[in-house]
């Protein structure tokens, strides 16, 4: 079972569309498999609608839009939304759907170092960075602390750090204040999103920093 | 207006809908169901008169500035229009769903601001599409279809209506006569006329 979710404040952020485009996939993802928090979002955008929309006090003169009203009616075609094409990923040997969210956008292809592979998000987001994150049987992200935030979102397989073992859906935010290191048993697949590479402070730190950069 | 607790309970956010000053949500609801049916201009007009100003308002406050203010006007009065077929009423009022076409609208135009780049990620992230199409494996594979749909959208409209009503939401003729308040001679020769264009378009090798 999902334990971690986003917090409140997201999701109600999420809901105005006032979370940037990355996060905006994660909380999307982690929607698809969270029926709970979807139902959340869903009552949210109910009542921003009502607060905006019951708002009856100086509605505008309505001449402004005259021509606009004739503009957009001119034209009877109507849009068809986008397909989504349901997006499998083969990775350590099964074939896993991604959520329509991140399977949606454009993927670059993975890199590999050692035990971990990443594939980076094409979204433009200023300093905030989306991979998907691979980690195979076995495999660790040694211990390191975060300057900014890290948000792993976990789609497939199983881990567990300092704080316990996670279930694909689970969604976990990690800021400066945390610090761990997570590790799989049989392999999994991330969805992060992270805005400053990662500080490794036990030993050996410069050899530790393509892994740093490759998480980033 | 929202309770803050971590857990993940549903109720918590439910609506807050008691002492709401009343909208005439089901009227709005009508409407749109009419524009998504019919084409209908004046349940559009009513539509238009309710949401303009008060998407204005929302615009200047998200942009501080009037003209951008006015394009989100546009931007989402005009996927009202275009898109409002997308819409079920059973999955909510109208005005939550113009809400959320305002919200992708804005989204996508802030992001533009900030980046310079024309992108429509929003629809990605909050698809229009409600879960039940999305779920319904048919609904996928004509969605998937990118050339039909292209093909159906340059169909009169009356055609296209007849060909969505049967493939997509999969009624028989004799709902959908009732539906649209036709004979059901004129669904059926509707129908012919729009497969013979089809099949003109695409070609035999589909058949
Ligand atoms: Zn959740």
């Amino acid at each position: 079972m999902i334990k971690h979710h986003p917090t409140e404040q997201l999701l109600i952020q999420f809901s105005q569309g006032a979370l940037p485009a990355t996060l905006s996939i994660a909380v999307a993802a982690h929607l698809e498999l969270c029926e709970c928090c979807r139902i959340k979002v869903q009552n949210l955008e109910q009542s921003n609608a009502e607060a905006l929309f019951t708002d009856f006090e100086d509605d505008m003169a309505q001449d402004e839009f005259a021509n606009l009203f004739e503009q957009i009616t001119a034209n009877d075609d109507i849009d068809m939304p986008k397909g989504n094409a349901p997006q499998t990923l083969n990775y350590q040997n099964k074939t896993i759907e991604l959520p329509r969210a991140i399977a949606n956008s454009q993927l670059s292809s993975f890199v590999q170092l050692g035990k971990l592979a990443r594939a980076r998000l094409q979204v433009d987001d200023g300093e905030l960075r989306a991979s998907l994150l691979q980690i195979a049987a076995g495999g660790e992200i040694p211990h390191h602390t975060h300057t900014g935030f890290e948000l792993t979102l976990l789609l497939d397989g199983e881990f567990s750090d300092e704080s316990g073992a996670y279930v694909p859906g689970d969604f976990i935010w990690l800021d400066g204040r945390h610090h761990h290191s997570p590790a799989t048993e049989s392999g999994c697949l991330c969805f992060t999103v992270v805005n400053s590479a990662l500080h490794f402070n036990k030993g050996l730190s410069k050899l530790l920093n393509p892994i740093g950069n490759l998480i980033y | 207006m929202v309770d803050h607790a971590l857990r993940c309970d549903s109720r918590a956010v439910a609506g807050n809908k008691t002492n709401m000053e009343q909208a005439p949500t089901q009227a709005l609801t009508d409407a749109l169901c009419k524009v998504a049916q019919h084409r209908d201009k004046r349940a559009f007009a009513q539509l238009f008169e309710y949401f303009a100003p008060k998407i204005k308002r929302f615009g200047v406050k998200q942009f501080g500035n009037e003209a951008l203010a006015m394009e989100l006007v546009q931007e989402t009065l005009t996927s009202v229009w275009r898109k409002a077929h997308l819409y079920h009423p059973d999955r909510g009022a109208a005005t939550t769903w113009v809400y959320t076409v305002m919200r992708n609208a804005s989204f996508d135009a802030l992001r533009k601001m900030k980046s310079n780049k024309e992108e429509h990620i929003s629809e990605d992230i909050w698809p229009l599409l409600q879960e039940e199409q999305m779920a319904d494996p048919d609904f996928q594979d004509h969605l998937q279809s990118k050339q039909i749909q292209d093909y159906i959208s340059k169909l009169p409209l009356a055609q296209q209506e007849v060909v969505k009503g049967v493939y997509f939401q999969e009624m028989s003729q004799e709902q959908l006569a009732e539906h649209l308040s036709i004979p059901v001679g004129t669904v059926k020769s509707r129908l012919r006329l729009a497969l013979q264009k089809l099949r003109a378009e695409i070609g035999d090798s589909n058949d």
